[in-house]
């Protein structure tokens, strides 16, 4: 147990130094969600003649869950796993006792990190322009939890399919994430969305990650009214990690050699 | 230290190895050579339990290779796989953890396996500041931070300047000196020669020499080796024939092999009559020898 927990915490460690090192993927991913959130407040404010206060009360949830964890934590993974892959040193991590389970953990953990860091930096700004929290601070952090597993594993299995390079990182959150972002009403408030676009909304688990925050932290609905987001994203987010895992395992399969 | 025996892998239908049987004694450097596409890679992908034989066994220290071994082996590949933002020491503190070292032994083999190296001094430095002969250096020390039983050198002086390899050829016999088992693949053959206690030539999945220099010489139909340039050839091939000498082309330069030494009067009384540009003895070569083997197989 020592030995995966140990492995986990250096790769976690390595990754953010390596990040730590570069900077500027810290600071894009620090200014992006902020940037969405000031313009989401400003324009719910103005349009739906609410108080600044209230306006960046609802544009929080969508601002971290499409513009901060979705970044830092499904390109962040695929970009982590992309980038072992393209300077080869996931070779050297085939040679060594490093176990995939530690592997898996240790972006995990990295992006989690990272994740939480997005969460309180939205938030204290949208505090900052006098939003208020109300639910549970427990669930609406496992909700966000929950929301760093699923795009992990989707990060996962992206990266040890579909992307071999790193250009090939920016084409797959294109194609695959800003139509899933917009869907999720991550930009565009879902009161918008026709009536069969928003059955469609309701298989994306983007959805249920803004949803599920909204009515808690701003609408400070508790865990029987939300449940049903929340047993979605548990599915959809372990679900995810179990096919990551055996995405990965494939990729073991094909590229276990010098 | 490494015993391999009736080793057999196949890729699809493919045989790459067939029947290989090794044996590395510990403390020794041995050389494992051979053409691209001869399967040494493949052989070192079985000694690290990358891919799983079709038959035959390896062996570390008496035990099967399996992932329990992997912590034995260290491997420097012939790219450097290191993380390029991290510091040397950063890099090697961050495969000590994978390996399991912990607290002040962690950190005395960061310090040793720099040093090794000669690299202390930069510990500090990203990797992407340093020179590709000192990136090829500090992927040597990671390879040798968890204080493995048998290294793996991939040919280490690949693509690197002759004052970077007198200096990576020096912490190869280093290494040997602290009584560590060296695997060494290369396709530079006075490397080979000027360092490897024992060698093995595979061709085509099969070794088709092996021992140590001396033994190999024996395999070579000459005991000595003469270059000539002139241009009357086939003259000079007409009379090395008559003589019963073999003669081969090493790079464009035509070469009679005698099967015993002669003065160098002899040599010249032996081509009289033919306009010699220039003639030069040589002792026989591992790249002689390895030439020979693979092209006769």
């Amino acid at each position: 147990m020592m030995k995966y927990w140990d492995e986990t915490i250096a790769v976690a460690q390595r990754i953010l130094t390596e990040l730590c090192r570069r900077r500027r993927s810290l600071i894009f991913w620090g200014i992006f969600p902020v940037s969405i959130l000031l313009l989401n407040g400003f324009i719910f404010a103005e349009r739906a003649n609410l108080s600044t206060a209230k306006a960046m009360q609802f544009a929080a949830p969508s601002s971290l869950v499409g513009a901060a964890l979705f970044f830092s934590c499904l390109g962040g993974s695929i970009a982590t796993v992309v980038s072992e892959r393209e300077q080869k040193t996931i070779k050297r991590l085939f040679i060594s006792p490093l176990s995939g389970i530690s592997y898996f953990l240790g972006i995990f953990l990295a992006h989690s990190l990272i994740g939480m860091s997005q969460t309180i930096l939205v938030y204290a700004i949208a505090a900052f322009f006098g939003a208020s929290f109300g639910g549970s601070m427990l669930l609406g952090f496992f909700i966000v939890l929950l929301s760093i597993i699923a795009y992990v594993g989707v990060g996962f299995i992206l990266g040890t399919t579909l992307a071999r390079r790193t250009e090939d990182v920016n084409a797959l959150v294109g194609t695959f994430g800003v139509p899933l972002l917009i869907l999720g009403g991550a930009f565009l408030p879902i009161s918008l969305f026709p009536e069969k676009l928003l059955r469609v909304a309701k298989f994306n688990p983007i959805y249920h990650m803004n949803e599920a925050l909204v009515d808690v932290w701003a609408k400070g609905k508790t865990w029987t009214e939300i449940n049903y987001h929340f047993w979605f994203l548990c599915v959809f987010a372990f679900l995810m990690v179990g096919c990551g895992w055996l995405f990965y395992r494939r990729m073991l399969m094909v590229e276990r050699r010098l | 230290m490494l015993e391999i025996k009736n080793l057999t892998k196949y890729y699809g239908k493919v045989k790459v190895l067939e029947d290989l049987n090794l044996y590395i004694q510990t403390g020794t450097i041995y050389g494992l050579l051979g053409p691209n596409g001869s399967g040494k890679t493949t052989t070192i992908n079985l000694i690290c339990n990358l891919l799983q034989a079709d038959s035959g066994i390896i062996k570390i220290n008496n035990q099967i290779v399996s992932d329990a071994t992997k912590a034995w082996i260290g491997v420097a590949t012939q790219e450097n796989l290191l993380y390029k933002t991290l510091s040397c020491a950063e890099n090697l503190d961050f495969y000590a953890r994978i390996y399991g070292l912990k607290g002040k032994k962690r950190a005395r083999q960061i310090k040793t396996s720099l040093t090794a190296v000669k690299l202390l001094e930069r510990a500090k430095s990203p990797v992407e500041t340093l020179s590709g002969g000192m990136q090829r250096r500090v992927n040597i020390a990671v390879a040798l931070v968890h204080e493995p039983k048998l290294i793996i050198l991939d040919e280490p002086t690949a693509g690197l300047d002759i004052e970077t390899r007198y200096e990576i050829w020096e912490l190869i016999l280093n290494l040997k000196r602290q009584g560590m088992t060296v695997l060494l693949t290369t396709h530079l053959l006075d490397e080979a020669q000027r360092l490897c206690d024992r060698l093995c030539i595979i061709h085509h999945g099969k070794i088709i020499a092996e021992g140590s220099l001396s033994e190999l010489r024996q395999l070579f139909p000459a005991q000595e080796i003469v270059l000539i340039k002139t241009e009357a050839e086939t003259k000079a091939i007409a009379i090395a024939q008559q003589l019963g000498f073999l003669h081969r082309r090493y790079g464009g330069d035509l070469a009679f092999l005698l099967p015993y030494p002669l003065e160098l009067k002899e040599i010249i009384a032996l081509f009289d009559g033919i306009p010699l540009h220039s003639l030069t003895r040589q002792s026989v070569q591992l790249e002689h020898i390895y030439l020979e083997v693979t092209q006769n197989y």
